[in-house]
């Protein structure tokens, strides 16, 4: 047996001498790493990021946004009020996401489908682009279908998304993310249906499991409304990811706290809230 | 040669066993030197779940910045029913001497490796912090095999 494995199973002159050699050998069937992990979650802050639930992998967001700092003591500072978004995020191709949630106060059901169509590639391409498309439902009584001014699709909006992320160095990544938002029913007569926003979003990862998340909205062409700044910490443990947030809004779908916000930082209209997510693998 | 050697690793834990399982790992074995070396990346470790994959490449085996594992050693020894190669494992950046126990056997053109050690995560800088929901055993058994052909 010693004799049978001692015959020379291959001797090429050329890698005869040292082990660096063999390594040699195994060179040449490297493909381009993808840039994994832009972001800890699926979101930037309240706005979509470029990361998508893994397939067959079924998130649960449990989401709190409180009422504003400036409410005062008698409010506690905000914290007596409280709205919850309860939503599902669900990976079905590894390019494809879906989710679906509702919001308490606001009373809407909210729908929304990613689709990623590049990917980071280590010294190849920069960028990682999603597309992202959401609908609204604002949910109605049923006194309220019985009026004559009551029109279904009045109840609906849309957001339109291109998520332009790039992981600059293993602790940052940048996200810009042009948006236009379509109300079919608007406030007042002149008022334009399509609004149109830029943000700027990224994430510094402060340690291995905590990371501290920035966006900005800049209102394009209907300044009636604020621009938004929300910051958010990701502290990951493990099974759950938990967010905590400071926003100048108090929304948590794009359709509402993208261009419908009112609050101010400095007037000290600051909302907290926190996000608690847990994964359940449904299927390999 | 061989380049679709399997490497999996198996830790038992209170919450969840961890395991993940490596198709891609490439190997050469050198009959006239006896030289034996691996290689792998780290990011072809495919775990049951998403999530433990995500942990393992960004928090423990830090793979953007170590994306590859080697090892480079020696056949020892080769008798009937067990081999001992001894060489240098490298993990995480961090490089030890292990000696381990297997088998090489050959058949024809073909040459199967089968090992099943244990390592200690201390030993390759990998720390578990105590925040992390479902623990960590700090020994990991890890099994190779791989089947390797001549080549000319």
């Amino acid at each position: 047996m010693r004799i049978l494995v001692c015959v020379i199973f291959f001797l090429l002159p050329l890698f005869s001498n040292g082990q660096d050699d063999l390594f040699d050998l195994l060179d040449g069937n490297d493909e381009l790493p993808y840039v994994s992990y832009l972001f800890k979650g699926t979101k930037v802050v309240n706005s979509q990021s470029v990361e998508l639930p893994a397939p067959g992998v079924l998130q649960f967001n449990i989401q709190h946004r409180f009422g504003p700092l400036s409410s005062g003591f008698y409010n506690l500072y905000g914290l007596d009020f409280s709205q919850v978004r309860l939503s599902f995020d669900y990976g079905i191709e590894d390019w494809l996401a879906t989710s679906i949630g509702r919001s308490s106060s606001l009373k809407i059901i909210d729908a929304n489908a990613k689709i990623r169509l590049t990917r980071q590639v280590q010294e190849g391409f920069p960028f990682t682009i999603v597309l992202n498309s959401a609908a609204y439902l604002k949910q109605w009584q049923y006194g309220q279908k019985e009026t004559e001014d009551f029109v279904f699709t009045n109840q609906l909006a849309y957001t339109n998304q291109i998520l332009v992320a790039r992981k600059i160095n293993r602790n940052l990544t940048l996200q810009l993310s042009p948006t236009m938002l379509h109300y079919n029913l608007v406030e007042i007569n002149n008022e334009s249906n399509d609004k149109f926003s830029l943000a700027i979003g990224g994430r510094q990862k402060l340690s291995q499991r905590i990371s501290l998340n920035v966006e900005y909205f800049y209102q394009l062409n209907d300044k009636r409304n604020n621009n938004v700044l929300s910051l958010g910490f990701d502290i990951e443990t493990g099974g759950h990811v938990f967010q905590l947030h400071l926003s100048n809004s108090p929304a948590m779908i794009d359709s509402e706290f993208i261009t419908q916000t009112t609050g101010e930082w400095l007037k000290g209209d600051i909302y907290f809230g926190f996000n608690i997510s847990r994964v359940f693998t449904l299927h390999d | 040669m061989g380049n679709n050697g399997e490497i999996s690793f198996f830790s038992e834990a209170p919450m969840e066993d961890i395991a993940a399982v490596n198709k891609k790992v490439s190997a050469v074995f050198d009959a006239g030197t006896k030289d034996l070396v691996f290689r792998l990346k780290i990011t072809d470790f495919v775990f049951p779940k998403a999530l433990m994959q995500e942990h393992f490449n960004e928090n423990y085996l830090e793979s953007d910045v170590y994306p590859t594992s080697t090892f480079v050693g020696k056949v020892l020894a080769n008798k009937d029913g067990g081999t001992t190669v001894k060489g240098d494992l490298k993990i995480h950046g961090k490089t030890n001497q292990i000696i381990v126990e297997g088998s090489l056997i050959r058949k024809k053109d073909l040459v199967n490796i089968y090992a099943d050690f244990a390592i200690n995560l201390e030993d390759y800088n990998i720390s578990i912090p105590k925040i992390v929901m479902y623990k960590i055993a700090e020994k990991i058994d890890i099994k190779v095999n791989i089947e390797l052909k001549e080549i000319k």
